[in-house]
Formats: C-alpha cells, structure tokens, sequence
C-alpha cells in the first residue's frame, strides 16, 4: 500500500454534506462511516437519493464533507489544498461515471491517455500504457474507434481502463452499469471482479443487485446514514 | 498539441456549418477591422509620403491657407524673395502661382470658345521639379508649356504642337489670351484626379493673367543639416504677412481635416473587434455549455482547470487565427475596392491612397481579433470551471 496509513486506503467518519438548492438546505449525508482496504471490492448501495454518490465523490476527494472527517492514505482531505486534491485524484483515485464522459471527438486510446498526459507521463509511454490499459479491459481491437463507434458496454471499459490509467489506489464507479443492458453489466462485472482479483481496490455506487453481489463486501446508504 | 486541445479542435471539424458561419463572421470582421486600420491612418501616410518625396521642406501660403487650398496669392513677392532666401538654411526659393486658364488647340478655333478644355495652369521654375515629373519632351522655356500627359492625350496633342490659353475674366467670360507652344509631357504629383495641370514660366502666367508678381505659394528646400523648422521659424521672422508650414505642419492640418474620417476609422473598427470577439466568445459558450458534464467529470478525475481552460480557449484561438487570416485576405481585395471609389474624391491629389497596405496594420488587426477571441473564449471556459464538480456532476449523472 502506497502512503501513511497501513492497510486502509480510504475512510470516511461521520460524514455529513449540506448542499443549498435556491433557500433550502439540503443534508444529502447524515453521518456515514465507511472504511476502504486494500483489496476491497466495496459495494455502496440505496435508494435513489441516499447519498451514495456524495459518500463516493467524498471518498475521493472530489467534494469536501461539511462535518466529519475523509482521511485517504494517511492524509485528512480537508487539510488540503484545491490544486493538492485535484493531484490526488489524477494520481491516487480512478473514476467511472455512469454516463462514461468520454471526450466524443478522441479515440479510445486518446481517452485513455487523458489522465496520463494530464499526469505529465511522456507521450511514447503513455501511449503505451494506454494501449495496455485497453488490452487490460478486452478492446486492444478497438484503440482507434471514438466513443459514437463503440457499444455503451465498449464505452464503459474505455472509461474504467482510463481509470486505471495511472494506476490508482483506488477506482469508484458511480452506477457504472446504469446505462448498460443486463449482459453488458454482467461483463463489467467479471471485469471488477477480475481487477479485483488481481489487486485493484474498488467502491462501487449501484443499485444493481447482481452487481452488489459480486461484490466482496457491502454497506448500504439509507437516508444519508450508512449501514453495514 | 495537448489531448484535450486536440478535441476541442476536433470537435470544430464536427460541426462543419457552425464552424464556417463563425469562421466567415470572423472574416468579414477582421476585414473590415484591418481596413479601418488602414483607412485610419493611411491617407495621411500616404500623403506625407508624397509630400517628402519632392524634395522641398517648407511651403509659404497666403495667412491661413495651405498651397492649393484657395485662389488667393501673396502679392509683391519680389520684394519678400530676397529677404528669404537671406534666411540662414534656405538652399532655394521656387514660387508658383496657380490659376485656372482655358486651353485649347489652336488650329480648332479661338480657346476663348465654350469648347476650351478648363484647366489649371502653374506658373512656375521649370527646374523647380517638385511638381512634376518629365515624361516626354522638354521643360518649358519663354513661350512654351508642359502639358498633363493626360491632358494631351485627350486633346491629341504633342511636344511641337501650339495651343491657345486664356485665363478668366470678369463674369465667367474669358480674358486676355496667348498662343504657347508645347514643350512636352508631364505627371503632376499634387494633381487630383480631376485636375489635368499645365506647368509654364512663371513669368509668362504673370504676364498672362496680369497678377504682376503675385504668386499662389512658395516651395523652400532647406540646405542639408538644417532643422526645417528652425529654417521655418527664420522665414517666419522676416515674412510675417504669410504663413510658413513645414511639412509636418501640412500633415498635421491634413490630418485636423481628416479628423472625421479617423474617427468614423475607429468606431467602425472597434465595432468589427467586439463582433468578431462576440461571435468566437458565444460559440466558445455554447461549445462549453454542450461539455459541461465532460469538464465536470475531467475536473473530478484531476485535470486542473488550468489546463482544461487553456484547451477550451485553444478551440478559439482557431476560430480567431483562421478566421482572422481569411480576413486579412478580404481586406486587402476590399480595400482595392474601396480605394477605387474613394480616389474620385475632390481636391486631394491622385497619387494620395487612401488604404495603405502596410504590414504592421494587417498584422496589428489580426493579432487584435486572435487576442479578443481568445479572451472572448475564456470567459466561458473560465466560468465553467469555476463551477462546482459535484453539482455539475449531480446535473449532468440521473
């Protein structure tokens, strides 16, 4: 494990989020607790609303927690800068959206590239690790396709091989079968699982029951509070 | 070229009909800015130009004009002649009067006649060639005129050829007459397009008119390593009753007069800026507003803003260079156009362009509209990044 903080890569205690919509504030967590090891394959369910995906973008740095405390890798999020945590995502955690946001004008392996060259990686390395990356998730066939020529299952591969891209201490996927048929999700869940197996640390938003089962181990968001 | 530049340019290629109505936009506004740029401060270049060319440093007029500008004259300049040229740095004095006479060859009935071709003759020191150039023939001796070599051509006459001159008399009709003989041909450097001069000895046009020693205006070359306008301010000390410009002096009233079409210059030229500037700055926010989900989502995954409102701008900095450069092209075709209508206009000499192709214009309108666009194109990228990740992700995610 990279970093301070032994076995644990992230962890979350007593979290809370106000966000404001117009005069209304709105508590979107209400003390959620969670711990990511490495190795973990994490499933985060609940229903539309519970906070799964704020309890993710928290994990990861991309949004602070009003109270309470995220610590990633032995470093407490809120003791660090904006540039400081925008280079601890590019570097220390891969993303995968539901709706993959690919750059449509790129091909897969440029997409790829995205974080390596925004990493500052040379051009000849990254082009390769890219090239691995996409033969790591099954489309070393389709380096030069853009995403309007792939599937929405092609896509998400894309998306979670530039996740991988450099080589993070952990991957949240948020809903990352939401917008996949039944098969498709089923493959990028052997795909989770087989990165998994081979050491890549994943939390998983879903409301994908099959996919939640295949996960390792499980916490469920219910009203903004986690429960095991 | 950086990944995310790369897209934003590819994604110019998508949309090929946005892309060229915005290119075209762009275009038509750098033309009309570098034209403005040009019409500015061409005129007065132009006519500088043509003013240092002919050798002569100082001008003396009738209080208050310039040469050409009236029929008025200095009267008894024989008695102001040797007091100038005492002044220290005068090198020569060459005095010219202007008048307007009718011509006519002589073998096609009397130039008194309603069919005399009316022109301007100049009364002046043959060797005094900082008004013409020789074309064909000889300068003109006693008896003798140098025609516009337009002139002639039009009335089919030639060196050798006689013609008969009569300036105006009284009520519109002509006066005294005199039967010259053309000595050769000539280009008028001052003449306006309407205007086909004769040059003659200045004694003969005096004699002729019957103004005496009048004269229209003096040219005054200033001996080598002295400030004309030391030389100017000697002339001045000791001729008083005239008025005693240098030839910046020339420029600067030519330049109070143009003063409107300056400003017309500038209005018209910072409008196109704004146009152009306005055109790549709502395509680049409506090209932002269809990536936000994408800006989001790079932002969460750690590009930093920096580089993500760089590659956005990169997107208008095309639109500006390409645009920008079609635009100089049209302007330099507009300007040929526009010169050719404008050169018709009255009492400026011919010679004078009024669009001046120089590079430093064209380069200065086309950095003007590549920098504005660009500025235009990062206040939406700017404001976009500026934007919360997770609401915009929240938005963008169902």
């Amino acid at each position: 494990m990279r970093g301070a903080g032994g076995d644990t890569v992230v962890a979350a205690r007593e979290v809370t989020r106000d966000y404001r919509r117009g005069r209304t504030r709105v508590r979107a967590l209400r003390g959620a607790t969670v711990t990511v090891r490495r190795r973990d394959f994490l499933a985060v369910t609940g229903p539309s609303g519970s906070g799964k995906s704020t309890l993710l973008h928290l994990l990861g740095g991309v949004d602070l927690p009003t109270t309470g405390r995220v610590v990633f890798l032995g470093r407490d999020l809120a003791t660090l800068s904006v540039e400081a945590r925008a280079s601890l995502r590019l570097h220390e955690v891969g993303l995968v959206f539901q709706r993959f946001h690919l750059l449509p004008m790129l091909t897969a392996i440029e997409n790829v590239e995205l974080p390596l060259a925004a990493a500052r990686v040379p051009r000849r390395e990254r082009r390769e690790r890219a090239a691995a990356m996409l033969e790591r998730v099954g489309l070393e066939d389709r380096l030069r396709h853009r995403p309007g020529e792939l599937s929405g299952g092609e896509c998400q591969r894309v998306a979670i091989a530039r996740s991988l891209a450099n080589d993070p201490a952990v991957v949240l996927a948020d809903e990352p079968t939401g917008e996949l048929d039944r098969a498709t999700s089923r493959r990028v869940l052997a795909l989770f699982q087989e990165l998994n197996a081979a050491g890549t640390t994943l939390v998983v938003a879903t409301h994908d029951l099959e996919l939640a089962d295949g996960a390792r181990r499980r916490i469920e968001v219910v009203d903004g509070r986690t429960r095991p | 070229m950086t990944v995310l530049a790369r897209n934003s340019i590819r994604e110019l290629r998508y949309r090929p009909l946005r892309t060229l109505l915005t290119v075209a936009g762009v275009a038509v506004a750098t033309a009309m800015l570098a034209d403005m740029l040009m019409l500015g401060g061409g005129i007065q270049r132009s006519f500088g130009d043509l003013l240092e060319s002919r050798g002569y440093e100082l001008r003396l007029s009738p209080k208050g004009t310039l040469p050409f500008d009236t029929e008025a004259t200095i009267p008894g300049f024989a008695g102001l002649w040797d007091s100038v040229a005492g002044v220290p740095g005068v090198e020569r004095v060459a005095p010219v009067l202007a008048l307007s006479v009718g011509a006519e060859v002589e073998e096609r009935g009397p130039a008194a006649s309603r069919d005399a071709v009316r022109t301007l003759s100049l009364g002046l020191d043959p060797d005094n060639r900082g008004l013409y150039d020789l074309v064909e023939g000889d300068v003109p001796g006693a008896g003798e005129l140098l025609m516009d070599s337009r002139l002639a051509e039009a009335l089919a006459v030639g060196p050798g050829d006689r013609l008969r001159l009569a300036v105006a008399g009284g009520l519109g009709a002509w006066g005294r007459t005199a039967s010259v003989r053309v000595s050769g041909t000539g280009d008028f450097v001052f003449a306006t397009v309407r205007d086909k001069p004769l040059a003659m000895p200045l004694e003969d046009l005096q004699a002729l008119s019957g103004l005496g020693d009048q004269v229209s205006f003096v040219m005054i070359r200033v001996r080598d390593g002295h400030d004309p306008e030391s030389v100017r301010a000697g002339i001045a000390a000791v001729a008083d009753r005239v008025e005693v410009v240098t030839l910046a002096g020339i420029s600067d009233r030519l330049d109070e007069r143009l003063s409107y079409f300056r400003q017309v210059a500038v209005i018209l030229g910072t409008v196109s800026l704004f146009v152009a500037a306005l055109l790549i700055g709502t395509i680049t926010a409506v090209s932002v507003s269809e990536r936000l989900g994408i800006i989001a989502a790079l932002r969460a995954i750690g590009v930093s803003r920096r580089r993500i409102v760089g590659d956005l701008a990169a997107e208008s900095i095309v639109l500006g260079a390409v645009g920008g450069g079609i635009g100089i092209g049209l302007a330099v075709v507009v300007a040929g156009h526009l010169e050719s209508i404008l050169a018709g206009l009255p009492g400026l000499p011919a010679a004078v362009r009024f669009f001046v192709l120089e590079p430093e214009s064209l380069a200065a309108a086309y950095g003007l509209v590549v920098a504005s666009g660009a500025v235009a194109g990062l206040i939406p990228a700017l404001g976009a990044t500026r934007r919360e990740v997770t609401t915009l992700l929240h938005r963008e995610e169902p």
